[in-house]
């Protein structure tokens, strides 16, 4: 068996293959996966026809063909995939050789489903953690504990 | 003393890197190898205000704005002379050369009033600045204004399509962020090459494919003229790789 160069572990023709060859990717992740299987094996037609409509003008196709040539490909990592209903986060790490460098690609990328297909949308490289939020509660608003008294008069008293 | 210049023809300038205009550059595709160049220009630098008009307003990482001017360039380095450039120092192109050889040594990516140091001869050039030479610049203006302001008139033309560019650049390449900011922070400035492919891919020229059909084997014959020395690998690199992804473009849309 050909194991697959997404990493996943199982044959190629039982994982990214079949996606390469045209079926709908069953999950965000998976489509994902088969994209960075496409450059690996230099199949750009996926990489483009993946792309949601709305972008797929802005692919540089060339730039890609040469990133594709370039780049000797060593690991997929997908860090985390979140998906509800018609839209998902994928997020991942490649890493690869260009140029006598070791380089590491860090995305979290954004995808939506359509018609039964996931679509790549739009990725957020070298993404910052969750933004952590800090919400300052009103003193005359009731407090977060749930006690039904003013902020003030409950955990906001001084 | 107003400041005398005449042109001696010792052919110094036409070496290296130069700047076009988007009209010259596209006119001149099957000349030139090119490149996009960037180059920031801080808030505190006397051609800040106009560079926000001719180029883009940028914010870096560090939350500072900064200016930057995209300048299709013919990408050569600097010893190496102009394609046209001939050998008795005369150019081979004169009556159809591109604006800013015309507007040497004024440069009207900078403000009129603030060109005066431009008329000394950088170390090595033959400018005759003797008073022999005419006087071309009088009370910070330039006294035979048609090439600046024909070259200063395309950069204003042409500045929503490098704003577009930048903006398709920021979304899909925001690396380039922190390059800027490196360069920004130096009080030597500096510059960056991005890919006609970007630019070309960015606008959706409809002209796309011509125009790299025009620069491909362009790109491929400096990459055999930059192989074997090792002070141009860069260049070298950057040719091999240009010029795959030009005879890409070229297929892509004529096939």
């Amino acid at each position: 068996m050909t194991p697959c160069p997404c990493g996943s572990g199982r044959s190629f023709d039982g994982c990214c293959g079949p996606i390469l060859a045209g079926a709908p990717a069953p999950t965000a992740e998976a489509l994902m996966r088969s994209r960075y299987t496409a450059f690996v094996r230099r199949d750009l037609d996926h990489v483009e026809r993946t792309h949601a409509p709305e972008i797929r003008d802005d692919f540089n196709r060339g730039e890609a063909e040469r990133v594709a040539d370039e780049a000797e490909w060593q690991r997929l990592d997908v860090v985390r995939a979140n998906e509800e209903g018609d839209a998902a986060t994928v997020e991942f790490l490649i890493h690869f050789r260009r140029d006598g460098k070791d380089l590491r690609h860090h995305e979290r990328a954004t995808f939506r489903r359509e018609g039964g297909e996931w679509f790549y949308v739009q990725g957020d490289v070298n993404p910052k953690g969750e933004p952590r939020r800090v919400v300052k509660v009103g003193r005359n608003e009731p407090c977060p504990c749930g006690s039904g008294k003013k902020f003030k008069t409950c955990c906001g008293a001084a | 003393m107003d400041p005398h210049f005449s042109c001696t023809a010792c052919g110094k300038c036409c070496h290296g890197w130069l700047p076009l205009t988007l009209k010259d550059a596209v006119t001149h595709a099957g000349r030139f190898p090119l490149a996009m160049m960037w180059t920031p220009v801080r808030t505190n630098a006397k051609s800040y205000e106009l560079a926000t008009t001719l180029g883009a307003t940028v914010r870096l990482p560090s939350r500072k704005m900064v200016a930057v001017l995209i300048m299709p360039t013919a990408y050569l380095p600097s010893s190496f002379p102009c394609p046209e450039l001939q050998d008795d120092g005369l150019c081979g192109i004169h009556a159809e050369k591109p604006s800013r050889c015309r507007t040497m040594p004024f440069y009207p990516y900078r403000e009129e009033k603030d060109q005066a140091d431009l008329l000394i001869p950088r170390k090595g050039w033959q400018c005759d600045v003797s008073a022999a030479a005419p006087v071309v610049y009088r009370n910070h203006t330039i006294l035979d204004r048609t090439d600046f302001d024909r070259e200063r008139q395309e950069l204003l033309d042409q500045a929503p399509v490098m704003r577009s560019y930048v903006e398709y650049v920021l979304k899909y390449m925001p690396w380039i962020l922190n390059d800027l900011a490196a360069m920004a922070a130096k009080p030597t400035g500096g510059n960056l090459f991005t890919s006609l492919s970007s630019f070309l891919t960015a606008t959706r020229r409809p002209d796309a494919a011509a125009l790299a059909a025009a620069q491909a084997p362009l790109m491929q014959t400096m990459a055999e003229r930059t192989r074997d020395d090792p002070a141009l690998r860069d260049y070298h690199r950057n040719y091999a790789g240009w010029a795959k992804e030009m005879e890409s473009l070229a297929r892509r849309h004529t096939g």
